[in-house]
């Protein structure tokens, strides 16, 4: 939004997938997006759905949730990068309530572009969100 | 003699009774010998005495011849007048002196010398006739018959006085011989019976004297060899000889060095016994000497006790039937091989005792040697550690389960606050937006989105207190202990603290007798820590004016403190103070903010760097404190950065 090089509306138009075993947190970060302005949200509770979200929908960002029953976090984030093409810019935001830095660190190695602490701030949440995809439409072009 | 008074006799040294044994038939011996000579000598007298008798018989019979023939040569040369007649006249006068002075010398008995004077008066009276005869003859040249006849008949009466006295003279010596004869006779006999005595009293004496010999002193030296036999043997002496010779002596020091030896012997005995009781009566340790090959050679009163064999079951058996079937094999050989090579070998491990059961012991094998080096056997010591076992297995399962149930809880808590969050997110994301769009609300509703933030914020420090307390006990993350300068640390704690101490209305102080000591610690959990007390004197000193914060330094330890003059802590709270949950300050200001784990924190803060954390009341206000260790390095004055 700061930005000159990328028009707001196209980041608003972007596709999000959310994916949270919690419906609460799940229906807070869809209120949040559709606030921004957001059009293209999709949303998930069942981890054992996101893989296949993930090839179907082909998200610009996802924001992931780790501590989930069947599948976790982790386990979807290396999923996810094993499915990418290496020249591929997809941004994930882990949103987790483990704060400990073993699973900060984890994640990021993993492929996380970004880690916020549950509970977060929604206003920086809103912030990260748009500059993950702003980065993503920078690489596109660049492409 | 030496019956009747043995001491003179025995008493005396041996050099003086080997003079007598030997001097004494010798003398005897000697005696003999001199006896004999005086009887030789006495004899050669006598025979002197004898040959001295025949030769004046001799003598005698030859004056008898000379005047005998002298007289005949006269009466010749009268009746011839022929010269040659007168030659044995002359030989006569010539020999007679002579033979008459000899006789006079050889002449000594009194009975005979008489006699001897009257054959030199009626010699001489005879010489004279013969020599007037002659001279009768020469004077006239034709003596007349009758005066020849006259001269010779005097010649022949002289002759006939001379046959008488010789006659007379040897009548006495012949007496006199016989006298002497038989006086040799004697002689002879008395001294050859003198010898012969003599003779048979030396040989009696030296048998005697090698009786004394043999019975005395051989006997005492053989039982002085008894005696010295008997004391190698160390065996008991009998009693002392009283002689005071050389034997007697030896045999007293004998005696005495046998007492002196029993003596020691008894001493030796005693300590010993004393020894082997100590050894036998004590109960907590098992000890038992082993031969050389392992055999049990003693056994006292604790070997008993642990191993349950008695003293009269045991001994003789090898020490190998106190291991277990697993380790019987081999066991006990290694330890003998450990201990004669080491001197010393131990081990703990389990044993068995006679009614099978299994005990832990605690065994050390000493090889004992003898002064010359040669392996003895072995001594061995066991010590029944299966109590010390168990409860040594007992604190280690406690201690296990306590770590467990610490990390189950700390997971516990961990868990319980991440689950916590998730809800917590969804409140304080909604409260979050509806405080975005709190214009859109009414005032009440307005009141009620911000009581719901507020709570939900308090909620949340709750959790995090919690979840940070459960890392740090947990020991989720890792201690950075480094050197710090206490002064600095200090300095940078009151920049960051003073907005709080100044919004509270008090004074921040700082107290710094040590700026330039350092202390082992974490940076981040220590200011954690300051901050935290800092914070808490600031929020609960009510009335008070400052906050003191300073750091002193003793035993190698420095020394954080908080001060205030706030109403400080009831005495009754004090131990309640570091544990969680305890938020006594509520009490006294109701709006104060906090969760209450401030305390409980800092403690596992500070312990969790080895230190320790306490409070101490003020006359008049609170003091918290906590202390770490420290090195102090000597003061460098650095040059000034700007």
């Amino acid at each position: 939004m700061t930005s000159q090089l990328i028009d707001p509306k196209e980041i608003l138009a972007r596709r999000v997938l959310v994916i949270d075993d919690e419906e609460a947190n799940v229906i807070l970060l869809r209120n949040l997006l559709e606030r921004e302005g957001y059009t293209d949200v999709h949303c998930l509770t069942q981890s054992s759905q996101a893989l296949a979200s993930y090839i179907e929908l082909e998200p610009d960002l996802v924001l992931l949730d780790l501590m989930m029953p069947e599948i976790d976090g982790f386990q979807l984030l290396e999923a996810f990068s094993r499915h990418d093409a290496a020249d591929e810019f997809r941004p994930v935001l882990v949103l987790t309530a483990d704060t400990t830095i073993q699973a900060r660190r984890k994640a990021l190695s993993l492929g996380a572009k970004d880690f916020v602490a549950k509970p977060f701030d929604v206003i920086e949440v809103g912030l990260r969100i748009s500059n993950l995809l702003e980065t993503r439409l920078l690489y596109e072009r660049l492409r | 003699m030496i019956k009747s008074s043995p001491r003179i006799w025995t008493d005396r040294p041996l050099a003086f009774k080997g003079l007598v044994v030997i001097a004494l038939p010798l003398a005897v011996l000697l005696g003999a010998l001199f006896s004999l000579y005086l009887a030789s000598s006495a004899e050669t007298r006598a025979e002197d005495d004898v040959r001295r008798a025949f030769a004046i018989q001799r003598d005698v019979y030859q004056v008898h011849a000379l005047l005998a023939e002298a007289a005949a040569g006269v009466r010749g040369y009268a009746l011839t007048r022929e010269d040659r007649f007168l030659a044995p006249y002359y030989t006569s006068e010539r020999d007679l002196p002579v033979t008459l002075t000899r006789l006079e010398e050889a002449i000594k008995d009194e009975t005979v010398r008489p006699r001897f004077i009257e054959l030199l008066k009626v010699t001489q009276a005879k010489r004279d006739g013969l020599r007037a005869t002659i001279a009768l003859t020469q004077s006239t040249t034709q003596p007349s018959t009758q005066q020849i006849e006259r001269s010779l008949i005097a010649n022949k009466l002289a002759l006939d006085a001379v046959r008488t006295e010789i006659d007379n003279i040897q009548k006495l010596e012949s007496v006199v011989l016989d006298e002497r004869r038989a006086l040799v006779d004697d002689v002879r006999t008395r001294f050859l019976a003198l010898t012969a005595v003599s003779g048979i009293v030396g040989l009696l004496g030296s048998l005697a004297a090698v009786y004394l010999f043999s019975t005395g002193i051989v006997r005492r030296v053989s039982k002085l060899e008894g005696d010295a036999e008997r004391l190698a043997r160390g065996e008991r002496l009998e009693a002392p000889p009283e002689e005071a010779d050389e034997l007697g002596r030896l045999g007293q020091r004998l005696s005495r060095a046998s007492a002196l030896l029993r003596e020691r012997e008894d001493d030796l005995r005693a300590s010993e016994e004393r020894f082997r009781l100590v050894i036998e009566q004590v109960r907590d340790y098992g000890i038992l000497s082993l031969d050389k090959e392992g055999i049990v050679t003693s056994w006292n009163m604790g070997a008993e006790r642990i191993k349950g064999w008695r003293t009269d079951e045991i001994i003789g058996q090898h020490f190998s039937r106190f291991y277990p079937a697993e380790t019987r094999d081999f066991q006990p050989d290694k330890m003998l091989e450990r201990a004669r090579v080491n001197g010393t070998a131990e081990d703990e491990g389990w044993r068995i005792r006679k009614d099978g059961s299994k005990f832990w012991a605690d065994v050390v094998i000493t090889a004992l040697r003898g002064e010359d080096g040669e392996l003895q056997g072995f001594a061995k010591v066991t010590r029944d550690m299966t109590e010390r076992r168990r409860s040594e297995e007992d604190l280690r399962l406690a201690r296990e389960e306590a770590v467990a149930a610490n990390l189950a809880k700390s997971e516990f808590l961990s868990r319980t606050s991440h689950e916590l969050r998730t809800p917590l997110n969804a409140i304080l994301g909604f409260g979050q937006l509806l405080e975005i769009d709190e214009d859109s609300f009414s005032k009440p509703h307005r009141d009620a989105i911000l009581q719901i933030a507020k709570a939900s914020r308090h909620l949340l420090a709750l959790i995090n207190d919690l979840l940070n307390i459960s890392s740090i006990e947990a020991g989720a993350e890792e201690v950075e202990i480094e050197e710090i300068n206490i002064g600095q640390l200090l300095e940078e704690a009151r920049a960051l603290a003073d907005p709080i101490v100044k919004a509270a209305g008090l004074r921040f102080d700082i107290d710094l007798p040590c700026a330039n000591a350092t202390v082992q610690a974490d940076r981040r959990r220590t200011m954690q820590v300051i901050l935290n007390l800092v914070s808490n004197a600031a929020k609960y000193s009510t009335n008070g004016t400052f906050v003191r914060l300073g750091a002193e330094e003793a035993n190698e330890q420095i020394t954080v403190f908080v001060e205030d003059d706030g109403p400080g802590v009831d005495p009754a709270n004090r131990s309640r103070l570091f544990t969680a949950f305890d938020r006594l300050g509520q009490q006294k200001k109701p709006n104060s903010e906090g969760t209450g784990l401030g305390l409980a924190l800092s403690r596992s803060l500070v312990e969790s760097m080895g230190g320790v954390i306490d409070y101490e009341p003020l006359d008049q206000g609170a003091r918290f404190w906590f202390s770490l260790s420290c090195n102090v390095v000597p003061r460098i004055d650095p040059q000034p950065v700007q």
